[in-house]
């Protein structure tokens, strides 16, 4: 399904699993992918930081949210850190946050199951081609992507953006008012 | 010093929220460590149906939940 997408869609979708990797998930979000368009250039980038979409408040956001579980943990008397150090000390650092790597390194070319992306995220990367469709646009680029993660528009990352006062449907638009026009 | 408070009172406390969120978070604690327990004893040679008498679960659940995962 990556074939069509751009250069720039396809570092938006490499950067969000490597958010991942440095921000402890396991899986791979609609919240990673917002972060990897406001952090990776592209069209989708351009919109929203025109927006006043800050990727260091999404990301700030999205800690707060992850540390909900070591909180919840703690209120019955469960230290997260202290487990995680006592595994890492025996199976090494970020042993409790992956799935092991799938043996060959294309893994998103395997079937879904194999992927780190939640459903919400592969609705997302879904719906980006349904509109690049819509659009009648053969590529997929990191617009398409916005498009579909606005339209998805459930996952934490649209959470992120509505409790921060962003409006979803004008972001819709301000996206659609800068894709390029067709050729 | 409020946020070890408010941890306390969190403990301690009836609301639903915060007991339900404890389970959620231990159940993701729980898969992490299987996933991670099931794939060392892999390693170390142990059939699925021994991994699974330790589990206390069939064979069958431990294989379809963690077979896939084999690299």
């Amino acid at each position: 399904m990556f074939e069509r997408f751009t250069d720039k869609a396809r570092a938006v979708v490499k950067q969000a699993t490597s958010l991942g990797e440095q921000l402890h998930t396991k899986h791979i979000g609609t919240e990673h992918l917002l972060l990897a368009m406001a952090t990776t250039p592209g069209i989708a980038n351009d919109v929203l930081t025109g927006a006043g979409v800050e990727a260091a408040r999404v990301r700030q956001d999205m800690e707060t949210f992850y540390r909900g579980d070591a909180e919840a943990l703690e209120a019955i008397g469960i230290d997260l850190d202290a487990v995680r150090a006592k595994i890492e000390e025996t199976f090494g650092p970020g042993a409790l946050d992956f799935d092991p790597p799938p043996a060959k390194k294309s893994w998103f070319r395997r079937t879904v199951n194999h992927t780190p992306f939640t459903p919400r995220a592969k609705k997302v990367l879904e719906l980006s081609l349904r509109e690049a469709i819509a659009l009648k646009h053969n590529y997929i680029g990191t617009e398409h992507i916005l498009l579909g993660f606005l339209r998805e528009g459930a996952g934490l990352g649209a959470k992120i953006l509505t409790d921060q006062g962003f409006d979803l449907r004008q972001l819709r638009e301000l996206t659609l008012a800068a894709v390029p026009a067709k050729t | 010093m409020t946020e070890a408070k408010d941890l306390a009172a969190a403990a301690s406390s009836t609301d639903p929220r915060t007991g339900l969120r404890a389970v959620v978070a231990l159940r993701k604690l729980l898969e992490s460590l299987e996933a991670l327990q099931v794939r060392n004893a892999r390693k170390h040679g142990w059939s699925w149906q021994e991994i699974a008498e330790v589990l206390q679960v069939s064979k069958q659940a431990v294989h379809k939940k963690h077979a896939g995962r084999e690299t």
